[in-house]
């Protein structure tokens, strides 16, 4: 599976298989609460994929603030 | 003058898998690349964090999506699109939901997909998933030849999407060296379309409104009738039990 930059397949797919194991072995049997033993690669990851959006122009911006302020859609829209 | 502002159509599909919850959960994770989903080429997580034991993730959902010419017309040449996807999981409700919608055109044609992923309540080994889809069209007349196409559009994802878990949880499966189980394929569909037309819907919630309040009288005034007749009934046999208790059954023997 790609990534949307390229050259963070690697990585990509270092902690995918590391989540995996993380999500079944522990988070699902209710034994773990932080994904720490993924930690350090999801970091490299991340800023892999950020510097990956930003060099392809694509803001997350507007959608994350509708995602995370769901409680928004149900206010009565602005009268101005 | 037609004055467009916005049309939506909804569909809404029940998927049932013949596994337990976690195991449909492990294979949404583990669900792209397949044979059964080839436009999606690329699947990143933004964020991700444990919150109150809850998995919150972001992701970003790259496609190609091979889109018909008239359709390039409108939206462009065939490039590829994102989407963005919130989900969360919580082991202990055992409930996921997912939430996906398009970055790309948005502002044109906004496609917005929620699915929750949750245990059979009559069976623990198996898992619904219920998906609802809107896809809502501004400044453009949905013609009812792009209603259908993209009602089929839904339609054969939906099956395609349930095509594409049954492939990766039969991958995980054999990893875990288990059986297979076979699965029924049993999935129900609705559909509407609805337009922006409030005067429509609150006639009829009025009107199932008056519907219910009717149906109700009527249970309340049978249950009083019911209930009198059986005081009636209470009375009686009290009156007669101390009746007879009150009338001497024999002559008392005289001390």
């Amino acid at each position: 599976m790609n990534s949307v930059g390229e050259e963070c397949i690697e990585l990509k797919q270092t902690y995918d298989s590391c989540f995996n194991k993380w999500f079944a072995d522990k988070f699902l049997k209710g034994l773990a609460e932080e994904d720490k033993d993924c930690s350090n690669i999801f970091t490299a990851y991340q800023s892999c994929v950020k510097k990956a959006l930003k060099s392809q122009n694509i803001s997350l911006a507007e959608v994350e603030k509708d995602v995370l302020g769901t409680s928004e859609e149900n206010q009565p829209p602005n009268s101005s | 003058m037609k004055i467009w502002t916005s049309e939506h159509i909804f569909s809404m599909y029940f998927s049932y898998f013949s596994h337990p919850w976690e195991t449909v959960t492990q294979a949404v994770w583990r669900k792209y690349p397949n044979p059964h989903n080839p436009a999606v080429v690329g699947t990143d997580v933004v964020e991700r964090q444990v919150v109150n034991g809850v998995l919150h993730t972001h992701r970003l959902i790259s496609s190609r999506w091979g889109l018909p010419s008239w359709a390039q017309t409108i939206l462009g040449a065939d490039r590829v699109c994102y989407g963005y996807e919130h989900s969360e999981v919580n082991p202990e409700e055992k409930t996921m939901t997912m939430r996906t919608r398009n970055l790309t055109f948005s502002s044109t044609v906004s496609m917005d997909e929620r699915m929750v992923y949750s245990p059979d309540p009559t069976d623990c080994e198996k898992t619904i998933l219920r998906q609802e889809t809107i896809i809502t069209v501004k400044g453009v007349p949905l013609t009812s030849y792009m209603e259908d196409y993209l009602l089929n559009s839904i339609s054969t994802n939906s099956f395609k999407g349930r095509d594409a878990m049954e492939f990766v949880i039969s991958k995980i499966n054999r990893e875990v060296e288990e059986l297979m189980s076979t699965y029924k394929r049993s999935t129900t569909e609705i559909f509407s379309h609805t337009k922006r037309s409030f005067g429509e819907i609150t006639e009829s919630a009025l009107r199932s409104v008056d519907d219910i309040s009717l149906v109700a009288m009527k249970s309340v005034d049978e249950i009083s009738d019911a209930a009198k007749k059986s005081i009636d009934d209470l009375s009686c046999a009290a009156k007669k039990g101390i009746d007879s208790f009150t009338q001497p059954a024999g002559s008392m023997p005289r001390i």
